[in-house]
C-alpha cells in the first residue's frame, strides 16, 4: 500500500514537470504575422525588444497610391502575440531602419510621397506614433545612433550627392556634408532603383568609427565605403567597389580599429569577421578578400551584430541561403574564429531583416517570410540563451 | 486540484480494497478446503495485444502563424478524437487474492492522432484571388507504458467479468509527424486543386513522457488450465504530452506554420490475450475449473 502511494506520488512529480512554462514560451518562439488579404505584402525593417519585453516592428508595405513602400507598425508581446498594427498615412514612404532609440523612444526616418522630403517620426514602445518632424533633404538611404542623435545617409538627387548628416531627435541637422555620386544618369539609375525596390538592394549604411564617420553610399561613380570627418569636400578614405556589382555589404567597427565586415563582388559574398581597413586614402573592396560564401544568395542582404556569448564577445553575421533560409554566422570578435552557425527557417522561404539582442541574453531574428510560398509576412524567430550559447561555441 | 480528485479516488478505491481483505480473510477461515483455500490466490502471467483509440485534447494552443487582421479561431487547429487506430502489446503479471487482482502491465504502445486546420486568402475586389490552404497533420507517438491496477472480479464462475483501475506512466520511445497540405488556388485561371509532398519529420523531440490514470472493464474466461482475456479501459492523461521546450524547434515544421500545443492525450485501449498461472498444486489439478 505504501509502496503503491509512493509511486503515485513520484508519478505526479514527474507529470508535474512538464507543465506549461511561460518562461519557455517566451524564451524561444516562432511567428508569421498573416494577413488574409490577398494582395498584401509586408517587409519588416527592423525589430527591437521594448522595455515591456514585447517587440516593436518596424516593415513596409504595398501601397496602392505610390511607386515606393508604405509604412507598417507592428507591436507585438512577450510571447510574439499580435497586439496592434499601424499602416501609417499614404503620404509617408520609404521608411528606413533601423528603430533608433533615445531617450527612451524609438525614431525611424521615411519621406513624403510626393515631394520625397525626409520625415523623421517618433514610437513610444507601445508603437504609438506622433506626427513626424520634417529633416529636410531627399531619399533617406539609412541611419543609425550617434549617442542621443542620428547619423542619416540620404541621397540628393537635385545635386547627384550622397549626403551624411547628424540629426538630433527633434530633426534638426547639426552637421551635413555632401559627397558627389559623379554625373550623368547611368550612376543615379541603381539609387533610384533601390528606393522603388525594383532592381538591386543597394547596402547603403552610416556609422561611426572612432571619431570618424563612414558611409557605404555612392561617391565618384561607384559605390564605395568612405570614411569623412563630415568637414572635408572629400572622403578621408575611400574603400571602392565596382559601380552597383561590388563593394560592402555591412561593416561595424570593432574594438582596436578592426571590422567585421561583408563585402559582395559580382554576386559573389565573402565576410571578413576581423578585417583591418585602410581608413585614409583609396583602396579596393576586392583586394580585401575574406571567406567566400556560395551558399549565399547573390547580393546578399548581411546583417551584424555584436553581442556576448558565453564571455566571449561575437560577432553574428545574418543572411539569406540560396536554400530561402535565414543563416546566422559566429566568429570570434577578437580572432575572427569561426564558432558556429545557425540557420532558422525551412519549407517555405525566409529573408533576414535585422538581428537583435534580448534582455534575456537571447537573440529576436526578424525577416520575411513568402507564406504558402506567395505572400510576403513578416517573421519573427527568438532564440534563447541556451540556444545560441549551443550554436555559437 | 482538478487532477488531484482522480488521484484520491484510486487511493480511496485502493483503502476500500485493503479494507475488504481484513475482513474477508475471517469470513473465508471459517470454511477452508484445500482446493478453495488454495485458489484464493493465484499469480498469473501472459501477453495481451490490442488497438488502441485516441483522443488528444489542447491544454493551451500554441500557434505560429499570427493573424493580424482576423480572428485566430479561423486558424485553430481541429483535433480529431477516436478516429486513428494505434496498436499495443501487453505483458500483464497478476496477483489474485479472494477476488482481487493487483497488476502490472508493461506495454508497448503506439498512438496516432490528427489534426486539421485551413487558411484562406482573398482579394475582397476580385473574387478570383483567392487561395485555400489546408493542413493535415497525423502524429505517430510510440511509448513504454508501465501501469499498476487493481481489477476486481464481478464473477467467479468460468465467465470472470472484472472492473479495473490505475495508474500508468508512459514512457517516450519516438514519435514522428506527417504533414499533407493540400489546397485550392482559384487565381491560377481557372480552379486548381493540388496537393504538395507530405511532410514527413522525426518527432521525438516534441514530445514528452507523461502519467495517467485509467479505468476499465473486462471479461476472463477459464479456459482449461489457461485464462483468455478481453479488457477495454479508458486512459487519461494527467500531465501535458508535449515538450515544451522544444515547442518551436523544427525548423521544417514552423516553416509551415506548426508549433505542437500543449496537449492531453486520452486513450482507449482494447486488448485481448492469455493469462497462464504460476502456482500449481499438482501436475493434474485443473486451478480454473470451479
Amino acid at each position: 500500500m505504501r509502496l503503491l502511494a509512493l509511486a503515485i506520488i513520484a508519478l505526479v512529480l514527474m507529470g508535474c514537470s512538464n507543465d506549461s512554462d511561460p518562461a519557455a514560451d517566451k524564451a524561444n518562439f516562432t511567428r508569421i504575422y498573416d494577413n488574409n488579404k490577398y494582395d498584401a505584402s509586408f517587409y519588416p525593417i527592423d525589430a527591437k525588444q521594448t522595455p515591456d519585453g514585447g517587440y516593436l516592428i518596424l516593415g513596409g508595405r504595398r501601397i496602392q497610391d505610390s511607386n515606393f513602400s508604405g509604412i507598417y507598425i507592428l507591436k507585438v508581446d512577450e510571447l510574439g502575440g499580435f497586439i496592434s498594427e499601424q499602416e501609417v498615412d499614404e503620404n509617408y514612404v520609404n521608411p528606413i531602419g533601423p528603430l533608433l532609440e533615445s531617450g527612451g523612444n524609438y525614431f525611424f526616418f521615411c519621406m513624403t510621397s510626393v515631394g520625397l522630403q525626409t520625415q523623421l517620426f517618433q514610437l513610444d514602445g507601445d508603437g504609438t506614433i506622433s506626427n513626424p518632424v520634417s529633416v529636410g533633404g531627399s531619399y533617406p538611404a539609412a541611419s543609425a545612433t550617434d549617442g542621443n542623435n542620428f547619423m542619416l545617409l540620404s541621397y540628393d538627387n537635385f545635386n547627384k550627392n550622397t549626403v551624411v548628416s547628424v540629426v538630433t531627435p527633434s530633426g534638426s541637422i547639426t552637421q551635413s556634408k555632401g559627397f558627389s555620386i559623379g554625373a550623368g544618369d547611368a550612376v543615379e539609375e541603381p539609387i533610384i532603383n533601390h528606393f522603388l525596390r525594383t532592381g538591386k538592394q543597394i547596402p547603403f549604411l552610416v556609422g561611426k568609427a572612432g571619431s570618424q564617420f563612414y558611409f557605404n553610399g555612392f561617391y565618384n561613380y561607384t559605390l564605395s565605403l568612405c570614411f569623412t570627418n563630415l568637414l572635408a569636400d572629400d572622403p578621408q578614405g575611400i574603400i571602392q567597389g565596382q559601380q552597383d556589382d561590388g563593394g560592402v555589404s555591412q561593416v561595424m567597427p570593432l574594438d582596436g580599429g578592426k571590422f567585421a565586415l561583408a563585402r559582395f563582388n559580382f554576386g559573389d559574398n565573402y565576410f571578413l569577421p576581423n578585417a583591418t581597413l585602410n581608413t585614409s586614402g583609396i583602396s579596393s573592396s576586392t583586394d580585401l578578400g575574406g571567406n567566400p560564401f556560395p551558399e549565399l544568395v547573390g547580393y546578399a542582404s548581411v546583417k551584424i551584430l555584436r553581442t556576448t556569448i558565453n564571455s566571449k564577445k561575437v560577432a553574428i553575421y545574418g543572411s539569406d541561403t540560396r536554400s530561402k533560409q535565414i543563416a546566422l554566422f559566429g566568429y570570434d570578435e577578437s580572432s575572427g574564429e569561426f564558432m558556429g552557425s545557425r540557420y532558422l527557417g525551412f519549407s517555405n522561404p525566409f529573408e533576414i531583416a535585422s538581428i537583435a539582442p534580448t534582455a534575456d541574453g537571447g537573440l529576436v531574428i526578424c525577416g520575411t517570410t513568402f507564406v504558402a510560398g506567395r505572400f510576403p509576412r513578416i517573421c519573427l524567430f527568438k532564440l534563447s540563451q541556451d540556444e545560441i550559447s549551443g550554436s555559437f561555441k | 486540484m482538478k487532477r488531484l480528485i482522480p488521484l484520491l479516488i484510486i487511493l480511496s478505491v485502493s483503502l476500500t480494497v485493503q479494507g475488504q481483505f481484513k475482513k474477508n480473510k475471517g469470513a473465508i477461515a471459517s470454511k477452508p478446503s484445500q482446493q478453495s483455500k488454495f485458489l484464493e490466490k493465484q499469480w498469473w502471467l501472459g501477453f495481451k495485444a490490442g488497438t488502441n483509440f485516441s483522443q488528444p485534447s489542447p491544454i493551451k494552443r500554441y500557434t505560429v502563424t499570427t493573424p493580424t487582421n482576423y480572428a485566430q479561431a479561423l486558424n485553430d487547429k481541429v483535433y480529431d478524437s477516436f478516429s486513428k487506430t494505434g496498436s499495443q502489446a501487453t505483458l500483464e503479471a497478476t496477483f489474485y487474492f479472494k477476488g482481487f487482482s493487483f497488476s502490472t502491465q508493461p506495454t508497448y504502445r503506439q498512438s496516432r492522432f490528427s489534426y486539421t486546420n485551413q487558411f484562406q486568402w482573398r482579394n475582397p475586389e476580385n473574387s478570383a484571388e483567392h487561395l485555400v490552404l489546408k493542413y493535415d497533420q497525423e502524429q505517430n507517438a510510440n511509448y513504454a507504458d508501465f501501469p499498476l491496477l487493481i481489477k476486481y472480479d464481478i464473477l467467479r464462475g468460468k465467465l470472470r467479468p472484472y472492473v479495473q483501475v490505475g495508474v500508468f506512466y508512459s514512457l517516450l520511445i519516438n514519435a514522428n509527424k506527417s504533414i499533407k497540405i493540400s489546397g485550392t488556388d482559384y487565381a491560377s485561371g481557372g480552379i486548381n486543386q493540388f496537393s504538395n509532398q507530405e511532410i514527413i519529420v522525426g518527432a521525438k523531440d516534441l514530445f514528452h513522457n507523461y502519467w495517467g490514470i485509467m479505468g476499465g472493464a473486462g471479461l476472463g474466461y477459464n479456459l482449461g488450465n489457461v485464462k483468455v482475456v478481453l479488457d477495454a479501459s479508458y486512459w487519461k492523461s494527467m500531465s501535458n504530452i508535449s515538450n515544451t521546450s522544444n515547442r518551436f524547434s523544427n525548423d521544417r515544421l514552423t516553416g509551415v506554420g506548426d508549433a505542437q500545443d500543449d496537449l492531453d492525450l486520452n486513450n482507449i485501449v482494447i486488448s485481448a490475450g492469455v493469462l497462464f498461472p504460476m502456482r500449481f498444486l499438482s501436475n493434474s489439478f485443473k486451478t480454473l475449473d470451479r
